[in-house]
C-alpha cells in the first residue's frame, strides 16, 4: 500500500512560552493510503499540534513531514498554502463553516479555490451531501443547522475535492452521542468508498472505538501504535 | 463566490453597517455642501466683479492706472476699440471716457468715478441696463442729461430717480467743469462699494462737456471664452505697445487667487471630512474582522491565499464605502442643484453686511460634474487605505492558531 505521509524524527520545541515546551519529541511514522488511524493521549500530548505540523499549518523545529515525495517542512509559507489546497482536507473541532454561504457553497469552496469548472463543483457538492445525508439541506445555512449536521457539511467539505488524506482534530468533541455515532458511521464509510486516508486526533472513546489504527501520545513522543481489525 | 462573501459578510451585522454608510452619506453630503456653498460664493464674485464690473480685458493710457484724469486718453480710442472688436477671440467692446470727480445734491456731495458710455455697448459688456432696479435705463434725451447711480450713491446723496444732481470734473484742459444731471435709473450689484462710487452717463454728453467729442480713457473688452484671457491680452498688448493692457486677473489679483486655490484646494474640503470618516470605516471593519478570527484562520488553513484573504477585507470595506459614497453623491448632487435654483439667504444670519466686502447675502452653491468624479476617487482611495490595517491584521494570524479561537 502506498505510503500517503511520513514523517522522520519530528520535534516541535514552543520557545515563545516562559519555559521551552518540546510538544513533539522524534516522531517517526508512516500513514498508509486509506487508513483510519487515531491519534490519541492526553490533553496536552501533542495531538493537535501533530496534526498541524503533518498538514502544513505549523512547522517542526526538527525532522521531515514527507507527503507526495515532498518534505513539506522545508516549503515557504505561500507554497504551503497551495499545498494544503491542493493535497489536505481539514475538519476541525467545530463551527467549521463560513456562515454567510449554504452548505452547498461551503462544500464547493475548495474546489472554488481549486479553480475547478462550475458544473463539477456543484454536481460534487450535491453527491457529497447526499453521501453525508443532507441532500434536503443544500441551500440551507450553517446557523439553521445542527452542530451535527454542521460537522458532517464539514466533512463533505473535507472530502469533496478529493485530498490526498483528511485531518481532523476532535472532530466529535461538540457532539451528543446519537450525532457521534452518525458522523463516524459517514466517515468510516467515506473512508472505504473514496479510499481516502483519515487521520484524528480525539480523547474521544467513540472514535478509537472505530479506528483500525491507533497511535497514543504521550508528553509529545509515540507510547503505542496498535492496528486494530474492525472489520 | 468571493464577491457573494464579501457581500453577505457585510450584510451580517447590518445595524453596523447601515450605522457607517450614514457617516459616509453624512460625510460627503457635509463635505460637498461646504464645497459648492465656497465655490458659488466666489463665482458669484467672480461675476460680480468681473461680468459686471471690470469686465476680462481693460486697456487704459499706462498713465491712467495712477491718475485717473480725462486728459490720459487712448490715442485714437475709438479706431482701436474697432480694431480689437474684430478680434476673433472678442464678442464685446465698450469705449469710455473715465475720470473721478464729485456728485453732489441739494445737500450732499460725494466723490465719484464719472464713467461715459455707449449705452448699448456699455449693457453688452456689463449688462448695466439689467442691473437698474428703478428708473429706466438711458431713455428718450430731455432737456437734462442723463445719470444712472448706484442705489447706494443715491441714499447717499439723499436722492431719487428724477432728482438732479451736478457733476463736477477737470476737461482736458484742467478746467473745472460742473454740469446738471437728472437721474434716470437706479442700479444695484452686489458690492456696495462700486454702487457708491461708479455712475455712469453718455459718453456723448460728457465729451461735449470736457471738449473732445473722441475721447476714450478705458476699453472694456469681454471675450468669447473667459479662459483665453491670457492669450487674448498678449496680442493685444504685443499689437499696442504703448497702451496698458490687463486682464481680470491683474486687475482683480485677491479674487483670481482665491478661485486658483480652490480650484486646486476644493477636492480637500471634502477629503478631510471623508479621510475622517475613513476612521469610523477602519473601526468597523476592524471590529468584524476581530469577529471572526477563527473563519478566516478556516479559510486560510484550507488554502485560502493571503492575497485572498486581505482582497476579501479590502473588498468589503470598499463596498461599504461605494453604497455610502453614491448615496451620498447623489443626495448633494440633487441638494446643491436645488439649493442652486433657489439660493440659500444668509441674511438671517448676519449676512447683509456681506455686500460691504463684495459678496451676495443670497449664496447660490454650485459644483462641477468633474468634482463629484474626484470625490467618488477620494472616497475609494480612502476606503481602500483605511481597509488596509484590518486586512494586514487579518493576514497577519496564524491559522493553527485561529482556529482554535473561542
Amino acid at each position: 500500500m502506498k505510503t500517503v505521509i511520513e514523517t522522520k524524527g519530528l520535534s516541535k520545541t514552543y520557545t515563545n512560552t516562559a519555559v521551552p515546551v518540546e510538544a513533539l519529541k522524534d516522531i517517526s511514522l508512516e500513514f498508509k493510503e486509506g487508513e483510519f488511524t487515531a491519534i490519541v493521549g492526553p490533553s496536552g500530548s501533542g495531538k493537535t499540534t501533530f496534526l498541524n505540523v503533518i498538514g502544513g499549518l505549523d512547522k517542526p523545529t526538527k525532522g521531515k513531514v514527507i507527503i507526495d515525495n515532498v518534505d513539506i517542512a522545508s516549503m515557504k509559507e505561500s507554497q504551503l498554502f497551495d499545498f494544503r489546497l491542493k493535497h489536505i482536507g481539514f475538519v476541525f473541532q467545530a463551527y467549521n463553516l463560513i456562515p454567510v454561504l449554504t452548505a452547498t457553497e461551503n462544500v464547493s469552496f475548495i474546489m472554488l479555490l481549486q479553480k475547478r469548472p462550475k458544473e463539477e463543483m456543484n454536481k460534487r457538492a450535491k453527491e457529497m451531501l447526499e453521501q453525508v445525508g443532507l441532500s434536503d439541506k443544500l441551500d440551507v445555512r450553517p446557523n439553521k443547522l445542527s452542530g451535527g449536521q454542521q460537522q458532517r457539511v464539514a466533512v463533505a467539505r473535507a472530502l469533496a475535492s478529493r485530498p490526498d488524506f483528511v485531518l481532523a482534530d476532535e472532530p466529535t468533541a461538540n457532539l451528543d452521542t446519537e450525532s457521534a455515532f452518525n458522523l463516524l458511521d459517514i466517515m468510516a464509510r467515506l473512508n472505504k468508498e473514496e479510499n481516502i486516508t483519515l487521520v484524528f486526533s480525539t480523547h474521544d472513546q467513540r472514535v478509537i472505538d472505530r479506528a483500525r489504527r491507533v497511535i497514543t501520545l504521550v508528553d509529545g513522543a509515540v507510547d503505542k501504535d496498535e492496528t486494530f481489525d474492525r472489520d | 463566490m468571493l464577491v457573494k462573501i464579501s457581500w453577505r459578510n457585510i450584510w451580517r451585522n447590518s445595524a453596523r453597517s447601515l450605522v457607517i454608510i450614514i457617516a459616509i452619506v453624512l460625510g460627503v453630503l457635509g463635505g460637498n455642501f461646504s464645497a459648492a456653498i465656497r465655490l458659488g460664493v466666489e463665482r458669484q464674485n467672480f461675476k460680480e466683479t468681473v461680468e459686471h464690473q471690470v469686465s476680462h480685458i481693460q486697456l487704459h493710457h499706462p498713465e491712467f492706472i495712477a491718475n485717473p484724469e480725462a486728459h490720459y486718453r487712448i490715442e485714437d480710442g475709438l479706431k482701436v476699440a474697432g480694431e480689437i472688436s474684430q478680434h476673433p477671440g472678442v464678442d464685446v467692446v465698450s469705449p469710455r471716457i473715465v475720470f473721478d470727480g464729485m456728485a453732489s445734491s441739494a445737500n450732499m456731495n460725494a466723490g465719484v468715478r464719472i464713467k461715459g458710455v455707449d449705452p448699448e455697448a456699455e449693457t453688452a459688456t456689463t449688462d448695466l441696463g439689467n442691473l437698474v432696479t428703478s428708473g429706466n435705463y438711458f431713455g428718450e434725451p430731455g432737456r437734462l442729461p442723463q445719470v444712472i447711480t448706484g442705489k447706494e450713491l443715491a441714499d447717499e446723496l439723499n436722492v431719487e430717480v428724477g432728482s438732479r444732481i451736478v457733476l463736477t470734473f477737470q476737461d482736458m484742459t484742467g478746467e473745472m467743469v460742473s454740469a446738471s444731471f437728472r437721474i434716470e435709473g437706479l442700479y444695484e450689484v452686489t458690492s456696495t462699494a462700486f454702487e457708491k462710487r461708479n455712475l455712469f452717463v453718455r459718453s456723448d454728453d460728457l465729451n461735449e462737456l470736457i471738449g473732445d467729442q473722441e475721447a476714450v480713457t478705458e476699453i472694456a473688452v469681454v471675450l468669447h471664452d473667459v479662459d483665453t484671457y491670457r492669450k487674448v491680452s498678449g496680442e493685444l498688448q504685443d499689437t499696442y505697445p504703448d497702451i496698458s493692457v490687463r486682464h481680470w486677473a491683474d486687475m482683480q489679483p485677491s479674487l483670481y487667487y482665491s478661485l486658483e486655490f480652490l480650484n486646486r484646494n476644493l477636492i480637500w474640503i471634502v477629503g478631510l471630512i471623508i479621510l475622517g470618516v475613513s476612521f469610523g470605516l477602519l473601526n468597523t471593519i476592524l471590529m468584524s474582522v476581530l469577529e471572526r478570527i477563527r473563519e478566516l484562520g478556516i479559510l486560510m488553513a484550507i488554502g485560502m491565499k493571503k492575497a485572498k484573504v486581505f482582497g476579501m477585507i479590502v473588498f468589503e470595506t470598499t463596498i461599504l464605502a461605494i453604497i455610502g459614497g453614491t448615496a451620498g453623491l447623489i443626495l448633494s448632487w440633487g441638494m446643491i442643484r436645488y439649493l442652486n435654483h433657489r439660493g440659500v439667504d444668509i441674511a438671517a444670519f448676519g449676512g447683509e453686511g456681506m455686500g460691504d466686502f463684495g459678496y451676495a447675502s443670497v449664496i447660490y452653491p454650485e459644483l462641477d460634474t468633474a468634482f463629484y468624479f474626484q470625490v467618488a476617487i477620494v472616497i475609494v482611495a480612502f476606503a481602500i487605505l483605511a481597509a488596509c490595517y484590518p486586512a494586514w491584521k487579518a493576514i497577519r494570524l496564524v491559522p493553527a492558531e485561529a482556529v482554535r479561537e473561542e
